[in-house]
């Protein structure tokens, strides 16, 4: 029986390489030791979801620190697999990526970025930046905001003329009558855009709903706020889903994600309205005629809440330094220069268009703003500084949970599901909180 | 499981273990280290980047591996027990139910049909080959944007098509409303790429049935409908199995197609688009181990089942 | 055989045509309008005024996306190419024993090989990524064409095995009485006997590898690696992408595969059979 005996020895062998392998996949618990802190003639490699900076910019940023930087420009979604992936595995991808305000709770649970007080004078930061504090966790800042993005409402103020509405909308209810006014005249078929896509968006957009209609989505301990038939939350999801029903929405919105649906409804002027917009969208996207035919025709709208103007959540785009950043100094110095203000009023446009960073939305910090607002280069820049002063907040007021990722997909789905009607918004908002309930106790 | 497409003798070494040149002989009681040094890159390969990258999936699915839950430890049952616990992997057992029943039925008929199409020579068969096997040679991804392009709500051709011919009166949403048409839309994609290949496996069993069997039947008055009943199918089960096993195989294991064409909604998420979920959105690397063993367990029994119920030894 | 009337026939060929030719017909039609044309309703069968704007927006346009497809559509060929080489050379040697020699733990060997098969390739990708980081091989060449080797030696060491298993042996037989070598044999004799076997299994190689997207999405991280699937997925993830251009950058991704599937028809239908699996 020697073939037997083979056999064993192979099994065995194979026994062996597997229980290492198992070993030091799992037993690697080391964060952050291998980064350098040169700054000087390092090339770092920044990871984010959008275009760079003119190419000048950030000459001019290499030739004053000796940092080359090279730009990797990947969607968001792929870009939150490889930051899953590489921080899992443990290894170097990028010196410097995205840190959206959605993951902050679980990347500063995971440890997967240096904390950014060890590099920048946070404590002053927050007083520039209102946002900051939606990028701290456990005591830790986790990222930087570079830009100020948050949600506001989007109407074409030709369509709502038209439809014979002079005086726009203040509350929800006269927001949603005019929407059928709007459908009822025939101005616009389908008059409001909502991305039923089951995506971030989508979530995003019933977040907003729900703090027009004056509530919150969880509470301090990660509670479901919304499971009530008169809860905030509840009526925002029957709101959207009624929409649909009622063909205010474009029936082929169930398939259409956030940004699909700003540039090839709202932007081609097929709504009137998009509730939850991105702000900046007007002056990146709406005002451009390469990619617009409407024009000069919309407009931000103070968000139509209970009884007047609700709030505007905020969504800002941050970025950090991973643990596994080959130099981590360096990266600091990269996104210090990538958030100071006078950068950030040159992308959104303060001297001209050569410094634009493409789809770049609002500076976070205050100065870029006020510098941006005076030298008048914002579409809606008096109306977009005095939101984000006055009403943008964060979803979450104590931090995004670190398991927001599986809520989100819990909730995108479920409201999807209840605008397919296969699920009635009941069971959808039961499905939402039961996964609240489950992941925070 | 092969199917016999070239001529001449067969020596099937395993599992029939006759061997040719080089065994025994004069040599044969010294150790042969040729054979050993031939295999061992592709030893090395299977060992290190498939034997233990599966070991470990079977391994960790019975622990605790969560990058929030930390550190990693034995759990017993306790992932599979999580993931019968969730709605949404329930939901996409039965959507990945249904991709399978679809795939493999519409797939194997579809095969049948164009194998039978197919099996008697005339001018142009191999350029009908060559177009036949166009889907099968192209990356699912990028079929996805070309079915986009098919299914579209705004711009698709079948609403175009379906209007013209007033068989609709206005644009429908055929991805994403209705969770059947949907799956259903999802799954015709995937067919239209496995279908190549079950039509050649169901082609060359159809090569093999000798023509004296036609010849009998036609002296014997039978109709083409009763030769294809009677001679073809029976006859052709060896490769309709294997057209079904590879269908089988793909349709448990469905990804790019739903996941391109339809997102990550419930209407039409398959169960490996959960494990990548779990594994990469929630981080719990444990319960989506735990996943991707039920899938590859689901898809050996599921390939045994099908070869055991159609599978014949045909003999002449 | 019962004659079957002619229109049956006729009617099957026509189904086959369609089937394949209707939607890729369809991107390529895409692919050559303009955006405006694209969203006619109903929408143009034939382009109303064929335009290859998309195309050279794409290919000699300067900008972010030509950037993009032109070093990914590089990427995929290095990585395609590469990875067919060696899987090609390992798969013969190892085909070769496995057809002509008896050693110990041989079925066991080939057992276990085509059993991989059988497991679904998305199981390993986490521990797979962490043998890659490893050996610090993420984000490179090696590293993917690594990746790819092991996943697809199984199916060539398989359809080469059988196709050296049906040569007639007699030939290598007789060699052996000349005194010539077993790699003698392998070399002079049974290369070029099995060549029909080998070039159908890299063309296959080559077409699996061309379709990959899961694996370099998460093995690659930026373009010094990303293959072209993976650089087109991110374009449409991204729904800012004018979908003629979408369209256009598909019928690129989709033109060489389609040209070996055509081409070479006859050894990509010789290799499948003898694999007799996907």
């Amino acid at each position: 029986m020697t073939a037997f005996r083979y056999s064993r020895t192979v099994y065995l062998a194979g026994a062996l390489v597997l229980v290492g392998a198992v070993a030091t996949g799992c037993g690697g618990g080391k964060s952050g030791s291998g980064g350098s802190d040169k700054t000087t003639g390092v090339t770092i490699t920044v990871a984010l979801a959008t275009e760079p900076p003119p190419q000048a910019s950030i000459d001019a940023f290499t030739k004053s620190t000796g940092i080359t930087v090279k730009w990797t420009n990947t969607d968001w979604d792929s870009l939150q697999t490889k930051i899953a992936a590489a921080a899992t595995a443990k290894t170097y991808f990028a010196d410097a990526t995205d840190v959206d305000w959605s993951r902050v709770g679980q990347l500063g649970k995971l440890n997967w970025f240096y904390p950014m007080e060890n590099y920048l004078d946070t404590k002053a930061l927050a007083a520039e930046m209102p946002q900051l504090t939606s990028f701290s966790s456990n005591g830790h800042v986790v990222g930087i905001p570079y830009d100020a993005s948050f949600l506001v409402t989007t109407v074409n103020k030709k369509l709502f003329t038209k439809a014979g509405i002079s005086t726009m909308p203040t509350t929800i209810d006269e927001y949603t009558a005019d929407l059928k006014q709007i459908k009822s005249k025939n101005v616009a078929q389908y008059p409001l855009n909502i991305p039923f896509a089951a995506a971030e968006g989508l979530s995003t957009y019933w977040y907003q709903t729900t703090a027009a209609f004056g509530g919150t989505i969880l509470d301090g301990s990660g509670k479901p706020q919304f499971a009530t038939p008169d809860s905030p939350g509840y009526r925002a999801a029957q709101w959207m889903v009624d929409a649909i029903k009622q063909g205010l929405v474009p029936p082929g919105n169930i398939n259409v994600a956030d940004s699909q649906g700003q540039q090839t409804l709202m932007a081609k002027g097929v709504v009137a309205s998009t509730f939850a917009d991105y702000s900046g969208n007007v002056g990146s996207l709406y005002s451009v005629p390469a990619s617009s035919t409407v024009v000069d025709q919309v407009a931000y709208l103070s968000t139509p809440g209970v009884g007047g103007a609700g709030p505007n959540m905020s969504n800002p785009d941050g970025i950090g330094i991973p643990r596994q950043a080959k130099y981590p100094a360096a990266a600091a110095k990269f996104i210090d220069w990538f958030t100071n203000a006078q950068n950030q009023a040159d992308f959104a446009g303060a001297s001209g268009p050569d410094k634009v960073m493409p789809g770049y939305f609002l500076p976070s910090r205050l100065a870029g703003m006020t510098e941006l607002t005076e030298k008048g280069k914002l579409i809606g820049g008096q109306q977009l500084a005095d939101l984000l002063k006055n009403s943008a907040k964060p979803v979450f007021p104590q931090g995004a949970p670190s398991w927001y990722p599986e809520f989100s997909k819990s909730v995108y789905t479920s409201l999807h599901a209840a605008a397919t009607g296969s699920m009635s918004v009941d069971d959808a908002i039961k499905a939402m909180a039961g996964t609240a309930n489950k992941l925070s106790s | 499981m092969t199917v016999g497409t070239h001529s001449g003798r067969r020596h099937d070494v395993p599992p029939t273990g006759t061997a040719g040149p080089g065994r025994a002989g004069p040599r044969g009681r010294r150790f042969d280290l040729l054979p050993y040094a031939l295999v061992t890159p592709l030893a090395l390969f299977i060992l290190a980047l498939a034997l233990v990258p599966a070991g470990v999936t079977i391994v960790q699915s019975f622990f605790r591996v969560d990058e929030l839950d930390p550190p990693t430890r034995f759990n017993g049952l306790a992932n599979f027990r999580d993931l019968f616990a969730d709605g949404a992997i329930r939901s996409s057992l039965v959507n990945t139910g249904l991709y399978v029943v679809i795939g493999v039925l519409l797939s194997t008929v579809l095969g049948i049909v164009m194998a039978v199409t197919l099996q008697r020579p005339f001018r142009g068969r191999s350029i009908l080959i060559a177009v036949l096997i166009l889907p099968w040679a192209l990356p699912g991804v990028v079929e996805g944007l070309v079915w986009t392009g098919i299914w579209d709500a705004n711009i698709g051709l079948l609403n175009s098509v379906l209007t013209s011919t007033h068989l609709i009166s206005h644009y429908q949403v055929f991805l994403g409303q209705h969770r059947f048409l949907t799956i259903l839309a999802i799954e015709l994609v995937q067919v239209w790429q496995m279908t190549p290949l079950s039509t050649l496996l169901i082609l060359a069993s159809l090569q093999n049935i000798p023509s004296e069997l036609y010849e009998a039947a036609v002296l014997d008055g039978c109709t083409p409908w009763q030769a294809l009943r009677r001679i073809t199918l029976p006859l052709a089960r060896p490769g309709i199995a294997i057209a079904m096993v590879q269908a089988v195989i793909a349709t448990l294991n469905v990804f790019d197609q739903p996941y391109v064409l339809n997102g990550s909604a419930d209407t039409g998420a398959s169960l490996t688009m959960q494990t990548y979920f779990i594994s990469f959105q929630n981080l719990d690397f444990g319960e989506g181990y735990a996943l991707s063993l039920l899938i590859t367990v689901a898809t050996l029994i599921l390939s045994l089942g099908v070869v055991k119920l159609v599978y014949r030894q045909v003999e002449f | 055989m019962p004659r079957r009337r002619p229109w049956v026939r006729t009617l099957g060929i026509l189904f086959i045509v369609l089937w394949s030719l209707v939607p890729l017909y369809w991107t390529l039609n895409t692919s050559l309008q303009t955006d405006a044309q694209i969203s006619a309703k109903p929408a143009h069968y034939l382009p109303p005024s064929p335009t290859l704007s998309n195309y050279h927006a794409l290919l000699s346009g300067a900008g972010e996306i030509p950037d993009t497809i032109r070093r990914s559509s590089i990427n995929i060929v290095v990585e395609c190419t590469a990875a067919t080489i060696v899987t090609v050379v390992l798969a013969t040697l190892a085909a070769y024993a496995f057809a002509r020699m008896r050693f110990r733990g041989r079925n066991l060997l080939f057992y276990a090989v085509l059993a991989t098969m059988a497991f679904p390739a998305y199981t390993t990708l986490i521990p797979l990524y962490r043998i890659m980081s490893l050996f610090g091989l993420v984000n490179t060449y090696t590293g993917i064409v690594l990746v790819y080797v092991s996943g697809f030696l199984p199916l060539a060491t398989w359809i080469l095995h059988s196709y050296m298993t049906s040569l007639p042996i007699a030939i290598e037989e007789a060699g052996q009485v000349d005194g010539a070598s077993r790699m003698q044999i392998l070399w002079r004799i049974v290369l070029p006997l099995a060549w029909p076997g080998i070039v159908s299994t890299a063309i296959i190689t080559f077409l699996f590898a061309w379709a990959q997207f899961l694996f370099p999405l998460v093995l690659s991280s930026d373009l010094s690696t990303q293959p072209l699937t993976v650089a087109i997925a991110a374009l449409q993830g991204r729904h800012t992408v004018p979908f003629g251009l979408l369209n256009a950058a598909g019928v690129l991704a989709l033109a060489v595969p389609a040209v070996i599937a055509v081409a070479l028809n006859r050894f990509i239908v010789n290799g499948l059979l003898s694999g007799s699996v996907k």
